[in-house]
């Protein structure tokens, strides 16, 4: 059924651009009818421009940027839900979104009943949903709760049925989001496997997100996006290097420059990769080390170094320091290098790191230097925060 | 599979082609079917008496009025009172209650609109068909109680075809209309709940034309829902002579929504999702 048509499935867009227009106040019939005012106050403003873009029969494709790049715009466009105000945006064969799984899906209804009107929705006959219902119940692992309304399904069933019902349309495009994040590892692992089996058929995948793990598995190549324009087009690793740079300068600007005449200046700070280069990129488990140089501008007694290491979403991961071990004071004038190794036991995905320096004990002052940004390529299929590369050890007797 | 062509798009600019808004619609069929049935059951499955409500609802109204108006104002009609207010409450309450509800069915299919696109226009259709699925049990009903009240339809029966078309696409001209208009100036919705409030009086559902006369017949006349009100009623076998001058309008206004809905959508069918 899959194997051939996805042969000549393809997306093409040529400079395209969209303009949004804020209103910013309401439009009224009145105002408008009566001329209280001369006009709606309203701005233009271009949510993305000048992309090109080819995606190739088969070919899997990523984008991503920040939130607010106009990624999700382009998403948009290319589901055919807006329309771009410039340019051209053309895609052929039969496109599944899998925008939010489960659009459309009634609570009072039941899942079969969800499954028909789901299906009609991705485009799907009502002949192609009564021949596909059995395998899409089989594939969403829900048989015994088909026939009862979805309000009473848990938020993993409901997105296993919504998952079920998009890739049993059986597009020629398919268009992912989010959804890659969501539901149980084992489901996880099924549509992930489901993906990698259509793209093999030759299905045409764009996968739009900040989820670095599902573009660096899927995808050959990748665009960034920023600030509403393109920034980068080319090999996944690549572009994902660009990302992180681009998210590494905006953190270094909100984080402020360092107040010139503070005691204590970190003048350079670095991660530097197992191979002693600078790297923003680490494997599972690789030597890694924040190397800095700190310059005194008074005298410091005994301050305290200390690394925090957080996740993209702003868990702390580990935080050390040498409040318990320090010894030395610093000279006024004096320059001090540091190296602080750590094993990056860590799983996939964007971590930062930046250094502390407690040099006010009393009053509890301190510096930070800029948080650096790195990527992790963890072992596959291992999930939480860190690796801890547990030994597992199965026999029978015990 | 049975379309070698393969489906797709192109875009550009932010107009459409009526054309493609056509195909895309039609397309759409099933869609259209399923999500108007969707409306409906869901509408009545909570409810202890379900479908009941459907046809209940419009003959518990004409009984009110009925009752109403024949202790208040005695209008002479050629059949009994009670059918020729049930004759005409039918139509209006489905126009009424379809043209309220459509006028907001593109703002209210948002969660839809904004993830998968399908022509916007057959977010009002929806309305139009779930309605209808209660419509018909209540033409039924309505039959039924004209003969056992002693009306003789005979051959007018077959005028209920032509009747509910004209319903149809007058009630679709003007949630065309409304509904996209909803969309940029939200208080199209109120503007319409108020504009209904008035309209019922200004057509001929409790009284008949036959009683009206000088300047406001002629308003009567010239009200679009004139003319559909009243070829319902003929097709029931209810006469209210000097009703046919309206039919005209009737026509004219579906016309002339009927273009102004295209353009509009023509215009911001694909564009509408940015307002949403």
């Amino acid at each position: 059924m899959s194997a051939a048509h996805g042969s000549t499935a393809h997306v093409e867009l040529v400079n395209v651009g969209k303009r949004y227009t804020k209103y910013d106040d309401a439009p009224m019939l009145l105002t408008r009818a009566l001329k209280f005012r001369p006009g709606t106050k309203r701005t233009k403003r271009w949510a993305i421009r000048g992309v090109d873009l080819k995606v190739d029969p088969g070919e899997t494709v990523g984008v991503i940027g920040r939130n607010g790049s106009g990624k999700s715009t382009m998403l948009r466009m290319l589901a055919g839900v807006t329309a771009p105000t410039e340019g051209r945006v053309s895609v052929r064969g039969r496109i599944a979104p899998l925008i939010s799984v489960g659009v459309g899906f009634h609570p009072e209804l039941t899942g079969r009943e969800n499954i028909y009107v789901n299906g009609s929705l991705l485009g799907m006959t009502r002949a192609e949903v009564n021949e596909r219902a059995d395998s899409i119940i089989d594939f969403a692992e829900i048989p015994e709760f088909i026939d009862t309304p979805v309000k009473f399904y848990s938020s993993g069933m409901f997105v296993r049925l919504g998952f079920a019902v998009a890739v049993a349309a059986d597009p020629n495009i398919l268009l992912v989001d989010e959804v890659l994040s969501v539901g149980d590892i084992g489901f996880q692992i099924k549509s992930f496997d489901r993906m990698r089996q259509m793209k093999a058929n030759g299905t045409t995948i764009l996968v739009v997100s900040h989820n670095l793990n599902a573009i660096r598995n899927l995808c050959e190549r990748v665009l960034v996006v920023h600030d509403g324009e393109p920034m980068f087009l080319g090999g996944t690793d690549e572009a994902i290097s660009v990302y992180h740079d681009l998210l590494d300068r905006s953190a270094a600007l909100e984080s402020g420059q360092a107040d010139g005449r503070s005691p204590v200046e970190i003048q350079h700070v670095d991660l530097v990769g197992e191979d002693g280069k600078s790297s923003a990129h680490l494997g599972a488990g690789e030597a890694a080390s924040l190397e800095a140089t700190v310059k005194f501008n008074a005298a410091v007694d005994k301050p305290a170094f200390s690394v925090i290491i957080v996740t993209e979403a702003g868990v702390p991961v580990y935080i050390d320091s040498t409040y318990l071990t320090r010894t030395r004071s610093f000279a006024a004038g004096e320059t001090a290098t540091c190296r602080i190794r750590f094993p990056a036991k860590l799983t996939t995905g964007s971590y930062t790191v930046r250094l502390g320096i407690l040099w006010d004990e009393k009053n509890k002052r301190t510096v930070n230097s800029r948080p650096i940004l790195f990527y992790v390529s963890g072992r596959p299929l291992v999930t939480g925060v860190t690796d801890l590369q547990a030994d597992f050890e199965i026999d029978a007797a015990v | 599979m049975e379309s070698p062509a393969l489906e797709g798009f192109d875009l550009e600019g932010e107009g459409s082609k009526l054309r493609q808004i056509f195909v895309d619609s039609w397309r759409a069929r099933d869609l259209v079917i399923m999500l108007s049935r969707k409306d409906f059951f869901v509408r009545y499955r909570r409810a202890s008496f379900g479908l009941l409500w459907a046809v209940g609802l419009p003959a518990f109204q004409a009984l009110v009025l009925a009752v109403v108006f024949s202790r208040l104002i005695r209008f002479e009609t050629s059949v009994p009172y009670g059918v020729f207010v049930f004759a005409g409450i039918t139509p209006w309450s489905y126009f009424n209650s379809s043209i309220s509800s459509a006028a907001t069915s593109i703002v209210d299919g948002q969660s839809l609109a904004t993830k998968v696109y399908f022509p916007r226009a057959i977010l009002p259709f929806v309305v139009i068909g779930a309605n209808f699925i209660a419509f018909l049990p209540a033409v039924a009903v309505l039959v039924a109680f004209a003969l056992v009240s002693g009306v003789s339809i005979g051959w007018n029966i077959f005028l209920l075809i032509p009747a509910t078309l004209v319903l149809l696409m007058l009630t679709a001209a003007f949630s065309l209309v409304l509904s996209a208009a909803h969309v940029y100036f939200r208080d199209v919705r109120y503007v319409v709940a108020a504009a209904l409030i008035a309209w019922m009086y200004a057509t001929p559902v409790i009284y008949p034309i036959d009683k009206m006369h000088g300047v406001i017949r002629t308003v009567i006349q010239l009200n679009p829902a004139t003319g559909m009100v009243e070829l319902f009623r003929e097709a029931v076998g209810v006469h209210d002579p000097g009703w046919a001058a309206a039919l005209p309008w009737t026509f004219v206004w579906m016309g002339g929504l009927l273009v102004i809905a295209a353009v509009l959508h023509r215009r911001f069918d694909r564009v509408f999702v940015d307002l949403l």
